[in-house]
């Protein structure tokens, strides 16, 4: 075995495997773009990360390893950029830009979230490094997109939550609309950017190779989580709000959908199966803990396998009987016992719930990732896709800052120890 | 500046579409809207889900109507053949052999039940890309468990870490995990298409909408399972910005307002022309105005109930202030950002009449997505899929309508 040094560092774990194993990525990104860099790499493709040479911004983002913050320490920084290698460059140098352009010419995607007109700027937009490499996609990351009135606002995951219609969704008809804690506008942008790259990505098959400018919005990708919101509006002109525990029907408050069981919460629809086609199975199971009331009469049975809707205070009824019953199990076994029956509940589950979920032990879905500079070892999300031929791959710890420079520059550009030393000297690495 | 249009990314592939609801027609429309032949394969006799959910055109039912459907389905043809009986599945059969991509999103095994499992159809297809995409993959204690992503989304963490901290776990308003997942599901199956280009080999996924869906978590999992920390859902707050919220303004609507840097809260102090509050000696760095929170809520409240939300956004953007007003549907609609980028297409289609759809969250500069078509009419494309593609004569195909094959 041979031990890490400058020109061998432990990360990247190789993935000659993976289905984008041939390609090479830039990646430029801020938060919004680096998940996407990350999942190309554990596809198999060779991601670099640009960092300046202080380090990435991302590095300043908490939460921290046991709360010590320290630019190796950040765990969004963990969480987005693991399996990539990192470089410094200094952006604000022409010799740094230059250095840039020529890596692209060796790349076939470049991650950007530069602001509206900086790319252009700083001669790294998709016109300039296509001249030099007509293969290369360039997916541009931004607010509200790169053209349009608000291509230069301001924006963070709330504002893009906020502005892509989504957040309207979420909340309470009392206290409001409200986020979701951990960032999603910045989730679907990365995500949905990703798509939008290797659609480019594979365009080349048909186009004789050449690559293209992907042009991606905070604020589309967010207003695509809106479900039927849209065409609830287009139809029947009406807006929906956040409905609290209960779900949207139409784009009005329907049902009750969150129970709160003995140890926590359970969520399920159609009153917990109580109406439907599991409405005999579920009535008969309140009935075995004495919790039915009513509900085992003919009339009530009636009214629950018919197809017309309830009256309010039907409805009503049943969220009272569903609500006592959840009370006095715990979530596990209510879950547990409803799916046996054919109805689909689902336990509220917290971080730890999720880690320690029978179900991913069961599908050994969990990665163990080695963090030999501060020998420990963690527990990272596992496969979120199991391919049979071209597997995905944990490809171990996110880089130190600049950690493969001279592996990276010395690769692809052929600058040896003195050259990359002069580079530093000058500040441009 | 207008540039020649290049070949559709996926013009040349066919895709047998088995699945339903939200995640699987969400990943074949990307394949549909990039110029992709998807065919639909439904039933009558066990409708799609979302075709028997609203909104239906004028508040009156029909498999035909629903814009839930229709969202998803831009793009596609649209065939429908009775899964149950054998000549219907031998009729998919000879479909699949017909195609590059099989997607489906039933519980497991119940596509082995109709002779459609991967191992079957590679035999017809052997270079076929399959992907499976139920709630929680193929395998496991949970693999047959019902559910939609209104639900997935609790077991996802997704409850849990939205909400106030003092109520329940109330989660998003919609069904989140069907609008997470799908885009993780496509980057796995353009993923196999490109290896397939390059090598021939095609394969199967096994997708779990559950698994994809916890990369949304952020930090979450890692602050348990390195720093063994809960996060819980905080409102409209944040764990690492301040000020972080939501506000209702004058006339009742709704802005947000977030300070994730030094810089942004630099220009806040200047938007609200440096009050004293924000001078105070806590209020200075970021670590400490996290234990401010409240205070901040309650002078950046006041101070936005004088106001409208046009003007608080307009302020603070003027300032360079990441700002937004909560948009609702109709909102939406109207923004002139949307407008411009015409994120919203309008199609033509023959029941409901012109309605809006989804497109991508991206421009492609050289091959742009274009919704080529409404979603189908349920069975609509029968004739030109099974005479024109599969070739059946007149005779045969009036055969299996007789029988009840085609329905």
């Amino acid at each position: 075995m041979t031990m890490p040094s400058e020109s061998h560092p432990p990360v990247p774990l190789p993935h000659p495997d993976g289905p984008l194993a041939p390609y090479r990525v830039l990646d430029f990104s801020d938060v919004k773009g680096q998940l996407c860099g990350r999942l190309l790499a554990e596809l198999g493709a060779d991601v670099i990360k640009v960092e300046p040479r202080g380090g990435d911004p991302t590095r300043e983002r908490g939460p921290f390893y046991r709360d010590q913050p320290g630019r190796e320490h950040s765990l969004v920084w963990w969480a987005l950029n693991a399996g990539k290698r990192s470089i410094t460059l200094e952006l604000r140098l022409e010799e740094g830009r230059e250095l840039a352009r020529r890596l692209a010419e060796h790349a076939d995607i470049v991650i950007q979230t530069f602001q509206p007109g900086e790319a252009r700027a700083l001669g790294l937009d998709y016109a300039t490094l296509a001249r030099r490499n007509p293969g290369i996609v360039v997916v541009s990351i931004t607010n509200f997109g790169l053209t349009g009135p608000y291509r230069a606002k301001e924006a963070t995951d709330i504002v893009g939550s906020a502005m892509g219609g989504h957040m309207m969704l979420n909340g309470d008809p009392e206290r409001g609309p409200v986020r979701t804690t951990v960032p999603q506008a910045y989730t679907q942008v990365n995500v949905q950017a990703c798509v939008g790259a290797l659609i480019a990505l594979y365009g080349r098959w048909n186009n004789g190779g050449r690559g293209q400018l992907v042009d991606v919005s905070m604020q589309e990708a967010m207003a695509n989580t809106m479900d039927n919101a849209q065409q609830i509006w287009d139809i029947r002109r009406v807006n929906p709000r956040g409905p609290g525990i209960r779900r949207n029907r139409d784009g009005v408050p329907g049902p009750r959908y969150l129970y709160e069981a003995a140890d926590g919460w359970v969520a399920c629809l159609a009153y917990g199966g109580l109406v439907g086609p599991t409405s005999e199975a579920i009535v008969a199971w309140l009935a075995e803990h004495g919790e039915a009331g009513a509900l085992t009469t003919a009339a009530w049975r009636d009214r629950l396998r018919g197809a017309q809707p309830l009256t309010p205070e039907e409805g009503a009824y049943l969220e009272e009987r569903l609500a006592a019953f959840c009370r006095r199990f715990p979530k596990e076994w209510l879950v547990a016992e409803a799916q046996r029956r054919g109805a689909g509940w689902a336990p509220v589950y917290s971080p730890r719930e999720i880690v320690e979920c029978e179900q991913l032990r069961a599908r050994e879905y969990w990665v163990r990732v080695h963090h030999e500079d501060l020998g420990e070892t963690f527990v990272y999300p596992g496969a979120p896709f199991r391919l049979s031929k071209t597997p995905w791959r944990q490809r171990g710890r996110a880089p130190r800052v600049g950690e493969h420079n001279h592996q990276v520059y010395g690769e692809l550009l052929g600058l040896d120890a003195a050259a990359l030393r002069r580079l530093r000297l000058r500040m441009v690495i | 500046m207008p540039r020649r249009r290049g070949v559709k990314p996926f013009a040349g592939i066919r895709v047998a579409d088995f699945s339903w609801v939200g995640v699987g027609p969400t990943v074949t429309k990307y394949l549909a809207d990039h110029g992709a032949e998807v065919i639909r394969i439904e039933s009558a006799t066990y409708p799609e889900a979302l075709r028997r959910a609203g909104p239906f055109v004028d508040d009156v039912p029909g498999l035909d109507r629903s814009g839930y459907y229709a969202n998803f389905n831009s793009s596609k043809l649209g065939v429908s053949i009775n899964l149950r009986h054998p000549k219907g599945q031998e009729l998919a059969r000879r479909l699949v052999a017909h195609c590059d991509v099989v997607a489906e999103s039933f519980t497991p095994g119940t596509m082995a039940k109709f002779g459609l499992d991967y191992e079957r159809l590679r035999q017809v297809r052997p270079d076929l890309v399959m992907i499976s995409m139920p709630l929680f993959g193929q395998t496991g204690p949970w693999a047959h468990y019902q559910g939609y992503g209104h639900v997935l989304q609790a077991a996802a963490g997704f409850n849990h870490l939205t909400g106030w901290p003092d109520g329940p776990p109330i989660g998003t308003g919609v069904a989140y995990t069907d609008f997470l997942a799908p885009h993780f599901a496509a980057v796995a199956l353009i993923a196999a298409l490109d290896h397939r280009r390059r090598t021939g080999e095609g394969q199967y996924i096994d997708f779990s909408q559950f698994e994809a869906s916890l990369h949304g978590l952020w930090t979450a999992i890692l602050d348990w399972t390195v720093n063994g920390r809960e996060q819980i859902r905080l409102g409209n707050r944040d764990l690492d910005a301040a000020p972080h919220g939501c506000y209702r303004c004058k006339d009742g609507r709704y802005v947000v307002i977030a300070c994730e840097t030094e810089e942004h809260w630099e220009r806040f102090r200047a938007a609200l022309g440096r009050p004293e509050w924000c001078d105070l000696e806590r209020m200075r760095r970021k670590q400490s105005r996290l234990q401010e929170q409240k205070e901040i809520d309650r002078h950046i409240g006041w101070w936005c109930e004088q106001y409208t939300a046009k003007y608080v956004f307009d302020l603070m953007q003027r300032f360079g202030v990441p700002c937004g007003i909560v948009k609702t549907a109709e909102e939406m609609f109207r923004d002139p950002q949307l407008r411009h980028r015409r994120h919203y297409w309008f199609l033509e289609h023959p029941v409901m009449g012109r309605r809006s759809y989804d497109g991508p969250a991206f421009r492609l500069s050289l091959t742009p997505g274009e919704l080529s078509k409404p979603a189908p009419c349920l069975g609509e494309d029968n004739e030109r899929v099974f005479k024109g593609l599969l070739g059946l004569s007149d005779a045969e195909y009036e055969e299996l309508l007789v029988e009840g094959v085609l329905e």
